[in-house]
């Protein structure tokens, strides 16, 4: 895994409330690094985030809305973020209910524009 | 729903013959079992291979996973046995309509009507693909000499039903759908006004059920609201009631929260208005 990828991931995993922290293949899903709080399944966060990723773009696209950034989904038990990376890469993010939504956001903000560099 | 599902799975246990595993693998597919709900209308089909409601399930969980071919032989399939099936009249109206063959799936919701006038969502849903289908017919004619007509405007025509009036961008902004990615109400316009609510929505199909499956699966419970920060404006989208969608555009000078808020008051028209129709 590579030290700058796993490095991002260790300042979001340290907001509180993080569960997982996660960099995911947008076109297909797949998990290309991960750091997870036991019992957190990645696989099923990445193939979600990823086709949300997909579908909310193409609302986007046909929308006329430009390119997607940044995506939330909000649920009765926690959230999960997405940022979308340069290299067709996405940084996900899952949450329980105590998260500090922008907090978490600008970290995961700050890490795309780091992977951009 | 719950109770409804334990009193179906017994009955099935007592009875493994019995037809109630449609009835039974529609609820699961409601609540976004899909796997399971599969599993329940293949094994009773085993037992009713001629019974058209249970094919008429199986399309419906095929088309929520997104497999359409699988979907069009299952509806076929209802329809061979029962010709005048409405559950899969309807559904290959969806599937003509998704591959761009409005007329076609006019002929077929017409059908539906036919046999029970009193369908209203067909009715709904006929409204929204003749007026496709008149798009597509206009686009199609050569233009007369001074013809210019105006870009389809939803309200306007009155042909999808204006529920949204009061708030700002009710016919450019803020589209009502059903989770196969059918337009039910409002409407969203893109570059020059031109009206791309059925690309919207189909781009947007299947994801309830997706975000319904995969946040129990990974532990977040129920969705609530997608909210998508893009280039030129946010997008929300939230869950009316169980079957429906809202879909909320608004420009990225508008803080996220508010933007959330709104659609908030959308959904709970959206959600009063589809109760009101009984949908």
């Amino acid at each position: 895994m590579s030290e700058a990828l796993l490095r991002a991931l260790k300042r979001i995993s340290r907001v509180r409330g993080v569960r997982g922290s996660m960099w995911v293949s947008a076109e297909d899903g797949i998990t290309v690094a991960d750091l997870l709080m036991e019992g957190v399944r990645g696989r099923a966060i990445a193939a979600l985030a990823a086709s949300l990723a997909r579908k909310v773009s193409g609302a986007a696209a046909a929308t006329g809305s430009g390119k997607v950034r940044f995506v939330q989904l909000e649920a009765e038990e926690g959230t999960l973020l997405v940022a979308v990376a340069p290299g067709d890469l996405l940084i996900v993010a899952l949450a329980d209910r105590r998260v500090n939504v922008g907090l978490l956001r600008l970290e995961m903000m700050r890490a795309a524009e780091a992977a951009a560099a | 729903m719950r109770d409804d599902i334990s009193r179906l799975s017994e009955t099935l246990a007592r009875e493994p013959s019995s037809l109630a595993y449609a009835e039974l693998a529609e609820l699961l597919r409601r609540r976004g079992q899909l796997d399971e709900a599969l599993q329940v209308v293949l094994q009773g089909l085993t037992r009713n291979p001629m019974h058209a409601d249970g094919h008429d399930v199986l399309a419906r969980i095929y088309a929520d996973q997104g497999d359409l071919e699988r979907a069009r032989l299952a509806w076929s399939k209802a329809l061979e046995i029962a010709p005048d099936h409405g559950g899969a009249l309807k559904g290959i109206a969806f599937l003509l309509f998704r591959q761009g063959d409005a007329r076609g799936a006019v002929a077929a919701l017409d059908q539906v009507l036919t046999v029970n006038p009193a369908d209203e969502p067909a009715r709904r849903a006929l409204e929204t693909m003749q007026a496709a289908e008149q798009r597509v017919s206009a686009a199609a004619r050569p233009p007369a000499a001074m013809e210019m007509p105006e870009p389809p405007r939803p309200d306007a025509s009155g042909r999808r039903p204006g529920i949204f009036q009061g708030f700002d961008g009710a016919t450019d902004d803020i589209l009502l759908l059903d989770q196969r990615g059918l337009i039910v109400a409002g409407g969203v316009t893109g570059g020059g006004g031109a009206d791309v609510s059925e690309l919207a929505a189909a781009a947007l199909a299947g994801v309830s059920g997706e975000a319904s499956r995969a946040g129990e699966y990974i532990g977040l419970g129920a969705w609530r609201t997608i909210m998508a920060e893009a280039d030129t404006a946010n997008l929300v989208v939230a869950p009316v009631g169980e079957r429906a969608l809202v879909l909320v555009r608004r420009d990225r000078s508008t803080p996220i929260g508010l933007a959330l808020r709104f659609a908030e008051r959308a959904r709970d028209v959206a959600l009063a208005w589809l109760e009101g129709k009984g949908a």
